[in-house]
């Protein structure tokens, strides 16, 4: 053979037989001695002067990377980016980021195992490999075991190793030319990384345009669009079209009873139907800290919490006339106004309102204390 | 060597995992002949059948999508009914095949090699199943990306504390794992179908799917070593992909599902679950495709046992369940315990009783366990009885919940129903698929451990 040789195969009948030949073919120093076996043969490892793999450190920096990433990522995201308080518990709670922390470092180890495994380490996909090419590979593949002496620096004498291999019994010698390319890995891993990267943009530009589109196509809206009645849009239900209708002339909503009282005298018949018990008057308390107080002051002296830049000077409730005043009168200044002072009707429910003059009472009787009030 | 395993008493001697002489070649001539032949008409009628089923079932999730899932019998307080059922179950299903790939791997047990690629596959067909649940539960499923933390125009991250996120983790990683494990398996044997075929379209698809192995010593041994890396990675995903689906449950406050056991329990339902649908298949495969003496009745005999382990496991399971419902003097979790026996659906909880724990104890008996009938009958009923456990964890602790006035009898619909056996239909269409494309055994793995395969260093038996 004239050209230069990249290997001559030979093959056996049992791993027995290859696991003897290959001491006896390496001291002989022909050229780089390989196996070409159809399954894990026990021992070749040691026979071949193979190195450890360095597969298991590679993958646990990869493990350890992943364990990294996934704690940095969930700290950032759930405690600094965009923190979600839950319960009062700490933003950064690094127990409950644990599972996915543990599934991103089997991702990450699992893939440095499988891929690395095959491209970095096995250099693989190496379609031009010759012995693919062979006539020993559907025997390789199946039940023989091919030992290859192959060319290293020095080249290879393709008669001695000839030699070296039938001295130890392999049969149906080949010669196997040199590849045409070298193994493909790096330019496989450009390829797919590039191809992979082209997939996401597309992928990335459709969902885009996909989710803009999508959700208001017809079908997508159906469990928005409810036979329901939506007081601001139309309705084929009634006459008119609208959704919201005006009610029924005379209508009267629940604890709305129209008052019809228009002078104070009228309004002094009025009598408080509440009791004078301790809840209504700490509702009236609660109503008139937040509707009165502002301007009558928290005592109802008239001494507001205002600044003077109000104009107005609010009524004295501790004044002789206002003391005087029935309960119906105070009733009646709250639900129309006096002065400067607006209606409260739709501030105050009817029970505030009566909470509310109890509450002015108490506060009368506290700052004018009988002499039987303090024993 | 030969001589001394003889004088063994039966139970310690080397099992035999081949029935009569298996050469290495014949092992190729015998599984990888199946993908270049034409199939038999039974494999057509049956892939019809499959596949029309599985068509209804995609039939049906289009129309739930078109009309929203109030099409489903979900309705408050049962949120979560068949879709979640059907995610849990599938997901279980899966365990199986990484267990047999990883653990048992892991535990030098040889007769895994022979059933591995079948159980992985339905592994990955099981997750594929799973995975249109949880999917199609959330209602616009067109936004179902939102689970996944992306930087996004709403300036929003997902929640990292929430059980429902570490469920979207570990499933994925899951699925691409066993993808992983699976795909590396089957490098080995493509190569072979390379070297096999006639047909030149085969050749080139078969040279790249299999990247060009060309079975170098020194490439074995990185191979080897990831695959020991794979099955210690796996082994940790067999026993935390379901702990991680029973915390959607176990970290939530509804009696019934906020339990320790769970994790361990929900484990042991899908190794379970998984064992029994593996059965069931392999069973089916070992008559039709004719593969008696590489699938001997050893294996079948081992699996058996291995599910009637975990049916006594089960049962304690369901025992300790009934044990904290009383020993917790909690009222709520107690009164969920007495309607998983006693209230509407209290027939779902004895038959999830009966067919779990019950009828798998037919396997004490060695008979049972090496006769198709009681092997079929004991895995159809795991696999009913342990769909309706999910019905009864999942269904029956939603439907009376704290507040009396909206406890709701939970019924579901056809379409329901036809989604489940619509994933059936995925699941045996990719597994009848599966069985004509790619070699069912790994035949490299059993290659391995034939008698003789291996260098002789202390008995033919070890190897």
């Amino acid at each position: 053979m004239a050209e230069r040789a990249f290997a001559v195969v030979g093959l056996f009948d049992s791993a027995q037989e290859l696991i003897e030949a290959i001491p006896r073919v390496r001291a002989r120093q022909v050229g780089r001695v390989e196996a070409y076996t159809p399954y894990p043969v026990h021992g070749i490892d040691a026979a071949l002067g193979l190195r450890r793999s360095p597969l298991g450190g590679m993958v646990l920096v990869a493990g350890l990377l992943g364990t990294v990433t996934a704690l940095s990522f969930q700290w950032w995201m759930n405690a600094v980016d965009y923190p979600i308080p839950i319960g009062g518990k700490a933003v950064f709670s690094w127990q409950a980021f644990v599972p996915v922390m543990f599934e991103v470092t089997v991702l990450f180890a699992t893939f440095t195992a499988g891929l690395g495994m095959l491209f970095l380490l096995n250099r693989l996909p190496f379609f031009s490999h010759p012995l693919l090419s062979s006539k020993a590979i559907a025997a390789v593949t199946r039940d023989k075991f091919a030992l290859a002496v192959e060319a290293d620096g020095n080249g290879l004498d393709v008669d001695r190793a000839r030699a070296a291999l039938l001295t130890v019994g392999a049969k149906m010698l080949e010669v196997l030319p040199f590849p045409s390319r070298e193994p493909s890995s790096l330019r496989f891993i450009f390829r797919a990384t590039l191809g992979i990267a082209a997939a996401c943009v597309v992928a990335g530009y459709g969902m885009y345009w996909t989710i803009k589109l999508f959700p208001v196509l017809p079908p997508m809206v159906h469990m928005q669009d409810q036979p329901k009645l939506n007081a601001y849009k139309a309705s084929v239900f009634f006459k008119d079209g609208h959704g919201m209708q005006i009610p029924v002339e005379g209508t009267v909503p629940r604890g709305y009873l129209p008052y019809t009282i228009s002078t104070q005298g009228e309004a002094g018949e009025l009598v408080n139907p509440l009791p004078r018990t301790r809840q209504v008057l700490q509702k009236g308390r609660k109503a008139f800290s937040e509707h009165c107080a502002v301007c009558h002051g928290a005592l109802g002296n008239g001494v507001p919490t205002l600044t003077s830049a109000y104009g107005a000077k609010p009524a004295n409730l501790q004044a002789q006339t206002f003391r005087d005043y029935p309960d119906g009168k105070i009733y009646h200044v709250i639900m129309v106004g006096k002065n400067a002072m607006p209606s409260y009707a739709a501030d105050l429910t009817e029970d505030e309102r009566w909470a509310i003059v109890h509450y002015v009472r108490v506060l009368q009787r506290a700052q004018n204390a009988r002499d039987e009030d303090l024993r | 060597m030969r001589a001394e395993a003889a004088v063994l008493p039966e139970a310690l001697r080397p099992p035999v995992l081949t029935d009569g002489p298996v050469s290495l070649g014949g092992i190729d001539d015998q599984v990888l002949a199946f993908p270049a032949k034409k199939p038999p008409v039974a494999w057509y009628v049956a892939f019809a059948f499959t596949f029309a089923v599985m068509a209804m079932g995609f039939t049906l999730i289009g129309y739930t999508f078109y009309m929203g899932i109030g099409v489903w019998g979900n309705n408050r307080p049962v949120f979560w009914a068949f879709d979640i059922i059907n995610f849990v179950f599938w997901v279980g299903i899966g365990h199986a095949g990484t267990l047999i790939s990883a653990i048992l791997f892991l535990f030098r047990a040889r007769w895994r090699n022979a059933i591995a690629r079948f159980a992985e596959a339905m592994t990955i067909f099981a997750v594929m199943c799973a995975a249109i649940f949880p999917a199609i539960h959330v209602g616009r499923p067109w936004l179902a990306f939102w689970l996944l933390p992306y930087p996004n125009e709403r300036a929003l991250w997902t929640n990292f504390r929430s059980p429902l996120l570490w469920d979207v983790f570990a499933v994925s990683t899951y699925f691409s794992v066993s993808l992983m494990f699976w795909y590396l398996g089957l490098i080995p044997d493509i190569a072979s179908l390379r070297d096999r075929t006639t047909s030149k379209f085969r050749r080139v698809l078969y040279t790249v799917l299999s990247l060009g192995w060309n079975g170098a010593a020194s490439h074995w041994q990185h191979y080897e070593k990831a695959y020991l890396l794979l099955a210690g990675l796996a082994t940790g995903l067999v026993l935390s992909v379901h702990s991680v689906v029973s915390f959607d449950f176990a970290v939530s406050l509804v009696p019934g599902w906020h339990m320790t056991i769970f994790p361990p329990y929900f484990v042991t339902g899908a190794i379970f679950a998984g064992f029994a649908m593996v059965v069931i298949v392999l069973v089916v495969v070992r008559e039709t495709m004719d593969l008696k003496n590489l699938i001997t009745m050893y294996h079948l005999d081992t699996m058996n046992k291995i599910i009637l382990a975990m049916s006594c496991l089960m049962g304690y399971a369901y025992v300790m369940e009934a044990f904290t419902a009383w020993y917790s003097m909690n009222d709520y979790l107690h009164h969920i315990f007495m309607q998983y026996i006693t209230g509407t659906y209290g027939w779902a909880g004895w038959l999830t009783i009966s067919c779990n724990v019950l009828i798998p104890q037919l396997l004490w008996s060695r008979r049972v366990r090496r006769s198709y009938a009681g092997m079929i009958f004991v895995s159809l009923a795991v696999t009913v009885g342990m769909w309706f456990e999910r019905f009864v964890i999942i269904v029956i602790s939603l439907h009376q919940d704290y507040l009396p006035s909206s406890w709701h009898i939970y019924k579901p619909t056809l379409v329901d129903f036809g989604i489940l056996f619509g994933s059936f239909g995925m699941f045996f269409t990719l597994v009848l698929l599966f069985a004509r494309v790619l070699p069912v055994i790994a035949t490299t793995e059993v290659k391995v451990i034939l008698p003789g395969a291996q260098p002789a260093h202390g008995g033919d038996h070890h190897g």
